[in-house]
């Protein structure tokens, strides 16, 4: 990828980036995406799953019923999506099912990633037509974003509690509902920096996953 | 019909002039990824044959031999075996030949059918033959004949059913089933869940099919239907019910049938999002924020707004977790993820698919042709993956009670759908 090329991805990263940075201040979680057609951009999404109770609210699906509501199914096989963390495997499987032309992302998902990082939905064996990937872009911005939001959860926890009443897990904490995204391994990691970040005593709510 | 237990009384007459008929059949609970592995793996074994009262003294000087023998990697094989509890085609091999003039066993014991061993000493990977042989031979009883050593093919790893154990100590060495199933879900486990489903999982499935038969009636998708129900705490409601719409143009109208049409429309995702908008309601929030028509999450037939309208979703519950999920087809990879996103404690589909299916983990088989055999699937097992993804939960296949053991399997929709 010479120069020249880079920059037009890191332009559309970019713009992905801004779609997880909205996510982030809607308190959802932080992966954003856009859809590129002929250079333009043809559709934006962030991760809806909190607002919507929805765990499939993923940012690729909120973006492809904005596009698909005004032009036809067909414009995906000439359309490039641009996200900051790689596609879960339900994404990728829906992509590939659309017949996407290439994804571009940002980190690897060792949780649920499914171009990839788990699985290779975009390449196995299907009746659909298989989509080369290319992760990596401004890689170390989709993984900070995805740490700020786990301080912001943090941070807006209720006084620490206490070990015994912590262990009771019927409630399900929000970050695991919102999770369905991105997390683990590269995710996890910067939770856990996240977690460090914290003063003694202020990160008080343990993510459970 | 079969009444649903508890269940809403509306919903209950309104699924009365369904005049459904339930299917007949049985649940088959899915292989995991890691059962289906196990299954197949198997290697080669050192079998030393010997006198009872030697089993003891050998035993110890494979141990003093191979100090790294990991004896618990082979727990489930037996270790010390009789001859008449060995497979048959291994009596077969470990007998000796007539007019024998080999050194054989023997002693008075070895007369004697009931004192012969047969002990399982290591995979041939943690010792060279001659290496075992030496060994053996500064040991009684071989320090003055040497002993007979045969190769044993064995399974690698520990069988996850009595049934499994069974089956493997006829084909391979005797095994010990401990009742365990370290690959998937416990037998315990799962037989007490088909206990509580599969009274009325033939009835559910029928329920489903009318699902698909309402959107598919009206050209808006292809006939794949699914219900979520909460079987929990006594309780049995049907929180909801969709048809696939893949075929619902932007304005609501049936499409022509071009490439995979709506994939977001699958009857699954429907169905998770209706679960959303309930939850939503009965928060007392707003049931269509962030609504687009393209995912087709508002009820489109009279079936699907009969159930939606119902308000008996559980207070305070989270995604799906503790409610079932019946499909008439193996969801696509797609949904299979969607069910685990969404927490779903039980799948079960009525039809398996062979092209496109994302949970089961070993392929079905059937016939192409007249004679041709062939195994399909694509093997990702999506619903036990507990150490990669991010939920696990149970899953089973419905076997027609009429079904044929190898069904056609051709390159017909019916087959390579993506339900």
């Amino acid at each position: 990828m010479d120069d020249e090329e880079r920059k037009v991805h890191e332009g559309f990263m970019r713009e992905a980036i801004k779609m997880a940075e909205l996510a982030l201040v809607s308190d959802e979680t932080p992966v954003g995406c856009v859809f590129v057609h002929d250079g333009v951009i043809i559709g934006r999404g962030m991760n809806e799953t909190n607002r919507t109770l929805n765990g499939t609210r993923h940012a690729e699906f909120v973006a492809l019923a904005g596009i698909l509501s005004k032009h036809p199914i067909s414009i995906l096989k000439e359309t490039d999506l641009y996200v900051t963390v790689e596609p879960c495997v339900m994404c990728a499987s829906m992509l590939r099912q659309y017949g996407i032309r290439k994804v571009y992302f940002g980190c690897w998902n060792e949780r649920f990633g499914g171009t990839g990082g788990v699985l290779n939905i975009h390449s196995d064996p299907s009746v659909d037509k298989p989509y080369p990937v290319h992760g990596g872009i401004f890689r170390e911005e989709a993984i900070l974003l995805l740490r700020k939001f786990y301080v912001q959860e943090n941070e807006k926890a209720p006084e620490p509690k206490q070990k015994r009443t912590r262990e009771l897990k019927t409630e399900i904490n929000p970050m695991d509902v919102h999770a369905p995204k991105s997390m683990k391994s590269e995710a996890e990691k910067a939770k856990m920096k996240a977690e460090k970040v914290q003063v003694n005593g202020t990160a008080n709510r343990t993510v459970t996953t | 019909m079969v009444s649903l237990r508890g269940g809403d009384e509306t919903l209950t007459s309104a699924f009365a002039h369904l005049d459904l008929v339930p299917r007949k059949g049985r649940l088959v609970p899915l292989r995991t990824k890691d059962e289906v592995r196990a299954s197949l793996e198997t290697y080669q074994a050192y079998v030393v044959e010997l006198p009872s009262k030697y089993a003891g003294v050998i035993k110890d000087a494979i141990q003093r031999a191979l100090p790294d023998l990991k004896t618990a990697d082979f727990q489930h094989l037996r270790r010390v075996v009789q001859f008449k509890f060995l497979p048959p085609h291994l009596q077969q091999q470990f007998k000796s030949p007539r007019g024998d003039t080999e050194p054989a066993l023997d002693d008075a014991e070895a007369e004697d059918e009931s004192a012969v061993r047969y002990f399982l000493v290591s995979p041939t990977s943690a010792i060279q033959h001659a290496d075992l042989l030496a060994t053996l031979r500064k040991s009684p009883p071989f320090t003055n004949r040497p002993p007979r050593i045969f190769y044993v093919t064995v399974p690698a790893l520990a069988p996850t059913s009595a049934e499994q154990a069974e089956k493997w100590t006829n084909q391979f060495w005797p095994i010990a089933y401990k009742n365990t199933n370290p690959y998937g879900p416990h037998p315990s486990l799962v037989s007490r869940n088909t206990a509580e489903i599969e009274a009325d999982a033939g009835h559910l499935l029928a329920l489903t099919q009318s699902a698909a038969n309402q959107t598919s009636e009206k050209g808006l998708g292809e006939q794949v239907g699914c219900v979520v129900v909460d079987n929990s705490n006594g309780r049995q409601e049907i929180i909801a019910l969709a048809g696939d719409c893949r075929w619902r143009s932007p304005l609501g109208e049936a499409e022509p049938k071009e490439g995979q049409g709506n994939v977001m429309a699958h009857a699954v995702q429907r169905a998770i999002a209706i679960v959303a908008k309930k939850r939503l309601r009965a928060a007392g929030k707003d049931e269509l924020i962030l609504d687009r028509t393209l995912f087709c999450d508002t009820p489109l037939t009279d079936l699907e707004a009969q159930v939606f309208e119902v308000d008996n979703i559980a207070r305070n519950g989270y995604l799906c977790v503790d409610l079932d999920i019946y499909v008439t087809h193996e969801p696509c990879v797609m949904c299979s993820m969607a069910i685990l996103h969404s927490r779903f404690k039980r799948c079960i589909f009525g039809t398996r698919m062979p092209f496109t299916g994302g949970l089961t983990a070993d392929p079905v088989k059937g016939r192409v042709g007249e004679n041709v055999h062939v195994e399909k699937g694509l093997g990702h097992g999506i619903f036990w993956r507990p150490s990669e993804l991010n939920w696990k939960l149970l899953a089973w296949e419905w076997k027609d009670e009429d079904a044929a053991d190898e069904g056609m399997i051709t390159n017909s929709i019916s087959d390579t759908l993506q339900a």
